[in-house]
């Protein structure tokens, strides 16, 4: 089960990040993944109506989840409290920094369901059209902070070092190993 | 280069990364029925199948477009215009497998090179040999139930290229001759391109662990921290004779990386890695394992350990030589 996979950040680092609940990340995120919308429109081509269906993410590691319509500029991320019961189309459950990994292409989605490193209920038809429409989409910090040239690559070289880091830490697998 | 190494690619990504890790060819399908990984979000729009043999020929590599389910009786439109689509972006060979869409081809497409896809199950000399004067076909995709000497007899006995599968999801039965999927959902990969379609599969967990139903059959449960499997019929746990256990086949992948010197000696001219529908960490990641194991054999060097690199990618976290060792007979 997710909650035994290496990787999960350790018990001081999810202390020090409780408190992150109560930034107003949903409207922060639903500003960015719009912005993103607006620049990268494929994207959610590729996701067509499924756009529309609700994706409950649950880091195990952390005492917040996400709930996110991705439905273009129209998208929508909520930041709710783990105990929320919050009904959803897809639920994806798994460590942050793993959950991370999926979304920078660092992990394959299939190993880390064989390995059982994520546990997903819901639309299955739902999560394969999200994931296939991350895979292609190459997000990268940057395109969430909306910054491009040397700044953008900056960000991005900071972000992916220091999961880097922290996926090392906290012993995340690499690419091709087991779990 | 002794010889090539054909790689996965269901995504314009996928496909980068796939040719960056070292492909000599890359195969990859349009976003309809026309290919047997008709999964949502996935697969090439036709501007994207240009760009992507743009990408790949800039980068030395070749494209192949899999046009490789069977087309619907009176309803060709989708097949000739992914034949029309695909020599238009520039492919370098189209996979089919249906004798009428390989008859358009040849007939309104003389300059596509045509290969036949392994769900046309051509397992025989007489079988190839109808193939290739028929239609001019180039190259077999030998389906996966083969054993290397059998391999070794086939190639000499015909006058086309063959290509073997090595790495990658493995199907236990007869490629394009396999109901399972149809039974229980009503759609295939032979006709509409996708096995044990997504919106068909739903998972649900409690204490005991996870249980996998297909179309409300359950097919499969694994406990906590077991290694899972594609929720596929054929890789399915059921009881029977007052046993349960797999019928068909063990949540498994296929990995011949120990037979690319037997496979080259039988007359293999490329070798194949299956998983369109896998992430582009799986593609980088096997692709650039692979070209070094292939290179490591063309320099007579020491074989490299594929199966321990690659280990965390695999179904059901085993993997096997599968037929080309048929260790049952």
């Amino acid at each position: 089960m997710a909650d035994h996979f290496r990787g999960e950040l350790p018990k001081a680092l999810r202390i020090l990040a409780a408190p992150a609940g109560l930034l107003p990340l949903g409207p922060a995120l639903t500003l960015a993944v719009r912005r993103f919308a607006r620049r990268k429109p494929a994207v959610f081509e590729r996701l067509g109506t499924y756009g529309q269906c609700s994706f409950l993410i649950e880091p195990s590691d952390l005492d917040i989840s996400f709930l996110m319509v991705p439905d273009g500029v129209r998208a929508e991320v909520k930041c709710l409290r783990r105990r929320a019961s919050q009904p959803a189309d897809v639920t994806v459950r798994g460590p942050l920094l793993v959950l991370l990994g999926l979304i920078d292409g660092t992990f394959d989605g299939d190993a880390l369901f064989f390995n059982r490193a994520i546990s997903v209920s819901g639309r299955t038809d739902a999560l394969v059209a999200l994931r296939n429409a991350i895979e292609d989409a190459e997000l990268t910090p940057a395109d969430f902070v909306g910054v491009t040239g040397t700044l953008g690559r900056l960000v991005d070289r900071s972000v992916f070092g220091g999961l880097g880091l922290a996926r090392r830490f906290t012993g995340s697998p690499v690419a091709g190993e087991p779990s | 280069m002794s010889i090539e190494l054909v790689c996965p690619a269901g995504t314009p990504a996928a496909l980068r990364a796939a040719v960056e890790a070292g492909a000599h060819a890359v195969y990859c399908g349009f976003r309809d029925e026309t290919n047997a990984r008709n999964f949502p979000g996935l697969n090439f729009s036709p501007d994207e199948m240009v760009e992507g043999v743009r990408f790949a020929h800039a980068h030395g590599a070749k494209v192949l477009v899999a046009i490789n389910t069977f087309a619907t009786a009176g309803a060709m439109d989708a097949w000739k215009a992914a034949l029309a689509n695909a020599e238009k972006a520039g492919a370098d060979a189209v996979i089919l497998a249906d004798l009428a869409v390989l008859d358009h081809a040849a007939t309104h497409h003389p300059n596509l090179r045509l290969h036949l896809s392994v769900q046309a199950a051509a397992a025989t000399p007489e079988a190839i040999a109808f193939y290739a004067d028929t239609f001019g076909v180039k190259r077999i995709v030998m389906p996966r139930v083969l054993s290397v000497e059998e391999i070794a007899k086939l190639n000499a006995a015909i006058n086309v290229e063959t290509e073997a599968f090595v790495f990658g999801g493995l199907c236990p039965m007869t490629e394009g001759r396999c109901s399972l999927s149809s039974y229980a959902t009503g759609k295939s990969p032979n006709l509409t391109g996708v096995c044990s379609p997504p919106e068909h599969v739903a998972y649900s967990e409690d204490r005991d662990g996870t249980a996998t139903r297909l179309a409300g059959f359950t097919i499969d449960r694994f406990g906590a921290g077991e290694p899972a499997g594609y929720p596929t019929l054929c890789k399915g746990r059921f009881a029977a004779g007052g046993k349960t256990g797999y019928l068909f086949e063990d949540p498994v992948s296929l990995n011949a990386a120990s037979l690319i010197a037997a496979l080259v000696k039988a007359g293999v001219t490329a070798l194949k890695i299956e998983g369109r529908q896998r992430g582009k960490g799986y593609v980088a990641e096997v692709v650039r394992t692979f070209r070094a194991a292939v290179e490591a054999i063309d320099a007579g060097g020491t074989e490299v350990e594929v199966g321990r690199l690659l280990a965390g990618l695999v179904e059901g976290g085993r993997q096997t030589s599968g037929a080309y060792k048929k260790t049952w007979r």
